[in-house]
């Protein structure tokens, strides 16, 4: 990797300064996107641009304190607001702080790239949304409207702290995204689907955006016409592209040690049996193309593959150096922050279901009556296990055969059960992108096999 | 250099790089912020930020470019990276002008506060610790898990090649707190509660902390219905996203011409019970989302979308009303200066009813109250799906008992036509949509036999 000599990587590094007590960790994060977007035929936005920060997270005493610019030349009155912070609110905090000892790393990391988008044209990239929009609109006489986007977001990373440590990393993700709309007889119908992954520009080879616009294409304007499928408990294959869904929400946030410490379903679990033997859950900091993958994360920890569960056995939670001292592990890797203007939090990074040996026509065999749910939405977890996400479309399923097409609608379950009643997975892993919401934002990968179980749907009467 | 020289600066370096027109868009925030992690305050944060957005149009080609870096050399290879992006566009035909000078309205009042403008760290820190005492003190069984208190200072600088040129100071204070009540090895669903306010006198975070506390305990030991059809009472959090986040959409002018709002066309006709008016109004003394120009420099004003029940105007910024030869409604939004204007709400009023939260319950005889929804709406067609949280079921007007695995469903634009009757209490929501609880009736209420 090339290492651009940061000038403002070099001030932290002088302004790491002696005078200042207790553990400082500095960073600075220059993110720089491409985005196009072409909206029912017209280009709509053709943008590039620049920010850049620093910020400083000072553990004085057992009290945090942050604080973070974009004038790089306030470093030094960043570094004294960030260290007063940590003093005056150390009274009026109960918690002492403390952290699990790390080894410090000095390292340099880049996004394993074919095309780097830094050196490609941006024309292409324009042609090519623009077509993707043409083939949508030609799909079908009902489709009305649409919206295809591509972005690039390239992030320059340094880590410094005051144990020695000083990480470079550049972690370039690139990821598309269409949704369509279509009208028929009064009727009106939406439909989303998304690209990408951790990668330069060859991503479009391996994830398409076309394919992503003809499946949103195809799904909007076959349910432009069909009924909301029916509420009620039932037997459904969660097509593999959702169940890094249910990986996320409905165990991965219940693991992320700050959630099993206020007592989350999993707290007290491990080694205890949480789910069917044909579930292995995995957060893996380092898979290959993920979207959350990093070398390091942003307290400067190693990344690594941590298993949930295996095998139905609940094995461990994912952690930030603070909890896992509190909980007297190794750190994991899950401090992430979504930029210079916030502090690490514990995020999860790659989540999935390993992959099984079911084919979906196995899948299906043995459904009398169910649903075979397609396309994702937004979903939540809750503390008590009981999680939510959405689903664009829900294609009855007979007697082991696909039937009719209907609107998805939510789902939800409690994880327990949910997970106990996973007694078929299939072999079509897939990794996905995402973007999950928690204090703040962060990129996420999500990834899955289509598999077999039970859920309540939120449906028509 | 202050933040105007530097619009002024990259109008003018655009024009000079052959643009047919432009427009920078200036922002610089600062923010004192509390964030509270497993139970306990975790850390504060002091930050500032500032950036610069600018668009150019060459040949009815648009190109936009950002940077966080306020500075004269900056600002030019920021200007040359909107014409070089322009350069490589394709033409829109639809596109008219870049907003041109008008008078602004006079700047609403109570959008800035110097308390909250100066507030420092201590400060803040105890109006979390009013808000966290409150919870805790509300009753044993409640368990904080986390929180957020930012106060913000945000500065805004619109300028343009046809002579807008505003500049503003707004504040805001916000929060969240999130709830568990444990009894028995019984843990509740999250509770959630936000409040925000532009004067710092009025936000309450001992409210936030009583009213988080008191939804966590509601939801302890929960129990099941037989699922049926009937009345629901939306509590503002889950009314402003269930119905009033669809009829945002629905409303939005770039929704309407784009074919992906079935309120295209029908203007003047009824969308609503009669009980319900609402407006969109950018000038709202004390608004969350109130100034006296939008984020392209065209004047705020009051528009009036529902009036009892009959649906009467939508929401533009420039680009949609010019492609209708009408004047824009003063609806362009950026959420920050690295993103292009689209048509959001300003402030989304919905007017108060008569009754408080209490005399809704007492006017169901069988049906539920949700304080908290998660789940999904389609904006387009008003399809909605998700678990009452918090939730509770009421008999004869009075709440029996807790509910849990309980999803609603339905549809908002039918939702809207049920509506049986708005509740008084009116509260800003993180949609911008200020909203009372409403009683709505024919939801479908599930549950797992």
């Amino acid at each position: 990797m090339l290492l651009v000599k940061i000038v403002a990587v070099e001030v932290l590094k002088e302004s790491l300064p002696k005078r200042l007590e207790g553990y400082v960790e500095l960073r600075y994060h220059k993110r720089q996107t491409f985005n196009v977007s072409v909206k029912d035929g017209k280009i709509d936005t053709l943008n590039s641009g620049t920010v850049e920060g620093v910020c400083a997270r000072v553990l004085t005493d057992g009290s945090w304190g942050f604080a973070s610019t974009t004038t790089l030349e306030k470093v030094d009155e960043m570094l004294k607001d960030a260290s007063s912070l940590a003093k005056s609110s150390k009274p009026k905090k109960k918690r002492v702080v403390k952290l699990a000892s790390l080894k410090p790393h000095v390292d340099k990391y880049e996004t394993p790239m074919k095309e780097d988008p830094r050196k490609a044209g941006k024309e292409e990239l324009v042609s090519l949304v623009i077509d993707v929009d043409k083939a949508v609109r030609g799909f079908s006489k009902t489709i009305v409207s649409d919206t295809v986007t591509f972005n690039i977001v390239d992030d320059d990373l340094v880590f410094i702290s005051s144990e020695g440590s000083e990480i470079h990393q550049r972690i370039v993700r690139c990821f598309g995204s269409v949704t369509v709309v279509a009208r028929e007889n009064g009727n009106i119908a939406s439909a989303y689907e998304s690209i990408g992954g951790q990668s330069g520009l060859e991503v479009l080879e391996k994830t398409p955006l076309m394919n992503a616009g003809l499946t949103a294409a195809e799904r909007a304007s076959k349910l432009v016409s069909a009924k909301v499928a029916p509420a009620g408990y039932h037997q459904v294959i969660l097509e593999n592209r959702i169940v890094g869904l249910l990986a996320h929400e409905a165990v991965g946030h219940c693991a992320e040690a700050d959630l099993v410490f206020g007592g989350s379903f999993l707290a007290n679990k491990i080694g205890g049996k949480v789910a069917s033997e044909k579930v292995t859950l995995v957060d893996d900091g380092f898979f290959p193309n993920g979207f959350g993958t990093m070398k390091y994360d942003d307290e400067g920890v190693p990344t690594q593959k941590t298993v949930i569960i295996e095998k139905g056995i609940c094995k461990g939670f994912l952690h930030s150096r603070e909890t896992a001292q509190h909980f007297g592990v190794n750190p994991t890797g899950n401090a992430r922050a979504w930029n210079f203007e916030f502090d690490p939090i514990i995020r999860m990074r790659n989540t999935y279901i390993e992959a099984g040996d079911y084919t979906l026509e196995e899948l299906a065999e043995d459904i009398k009556e169910g649903f075979f749910l397609k396309g994702g939405l937004g979903g939540q977890a809750d503390f008590n296990g009981e999680f939510m996400f959405g689903t664009q479309e829900a294609i009855k399923i007979k007697n082991g055969e696909f039937a009719e097409s209907m609107r998805g609608v939510t789902i939800s379950g409690n994880a327990f059960e949910v997970l106990k009643n996973v007694d078929a997975v299939g072999k079509d892993f897939i990794m996905r992108v995402g973007l999950c919401g928690k204090e703040q934002v962060n990129y996420v990968g999500m990834g899955g096999a289509s598999l077999r179980t039970r859920v309540l749907m939120g449906g028509a009467k | 250099m202050n933040l105007l020289d530097f619009a002024e600066l990259a109008v003018k370096t655009c024009q000079k790089l052959g643009a047919d027109e432009c427009e920078a868009f200036i922002q610089s925030q600062q923010t004192v912020e509390v964030v509270l992690e497993r139970a306990e305050i975790q850390n504060e944060r002091f930050k500032t930020q500032s950036g610069i957005g600018i668009r150019v149009i060459k040949d009815k080609k648009l190109g936009f470019a950002y940077t966080s870096k306020l500075s004269e050399e900056s600002i030019e290879e920021t200007c040359r990276a909107a014409l070089s992006l322009a350069k490589v566009s394709a033409p829109n035909p639809e596109w008219v002008s870049l907003p041109s000078k008008e008078k602004l309205p006079k700047t609403p009042d109570g959008i800035f506060d110097p308390e909250i403008a100066n507030i420092n760290g201590d400060k803040m820190l105890n109006i979390v610790i009013n808000a966290y005492d409150a919870a805790k003190g509300y009753d044993k069984r409640v368990d904080i898990d986390d929180g957020k208190f930012s106060a913000v200072l945000n500065e805004i600088v619109v300028a343009n090649s046809h002579g807008v040129e505003a500049q503003e100071k707004t504040t805001r204070i916000e929060g969240y707190l999130v709830c568990v009540a444990k009894e028995h090895g019984e843990t509740s669903s999250m509770a959630y509660e936000y409040d925000a306010s532009t004067m710092l006198k009025e936000f309450l975070p001992e409210k936030i902390g009583r009213s988080a506390a008191g939804k966590a305990l509601s939801s302890l030991h929960p129990k099941k219905v037989e699922s049926f059809t009937g009345k629901v009472i939306l509590d503002s959090d889950p009314a402003s996203f269930i119905l009033f986040y669809p009829v945002i959409s629905s409303v939005n002018a770039d929704n309407v011409q784009r074919g992906r709002s079935l309120w295209a066309g029908k203007i003047g006709e009824k969308v609503a019970t009669p009980k319900l008016t609402v407006f969109d109004d950018g000038l709202m003394p004390k608004g969350i989302g109130s100034l006296n120009f939008d984020f392209e420099g065209v004047p705020r004003q009051k528009t009036p979308i529902i009036i009892r029940g009959k649906l009467e105007g939508f929401i533009h910024n420039s680009y949609t009303a010019n492609k209708e030869g009408r004047k824009s409604t003063g609806n362009a939004y950026r959420e920050s200066y690295n993103m292009l204007p689209i048509v959001a709400a300003s402030n989304f009023v919905v007017k108060a009813g008569r009754r408080r939260l209490a005399e809704l319950i007492e006017e169901v005889d069988k049906g539920i109250i949700v304080r908290r929804f998660s789940g999904n709406v389609r904006p387009e067609s008003g399809e909605f799906s998700g678990i009452a949280k918090q939730a509770s079921y009421i008999e004869n007007g009075q709440i029996k008992y807790a509910l849990g695995e309980t999803m609603i469903s339905g549809n908002a634009f039918q939702a809207l036509r049920n509506i049986i009757d708005v509740g008084c209490e009116i509260r800003p929501t993180e949609i911008r949509a200020y909203t009372p609880p409403i009683l709505v009736d024919n939801i479908h209420i599930i549950s797992k036999q």
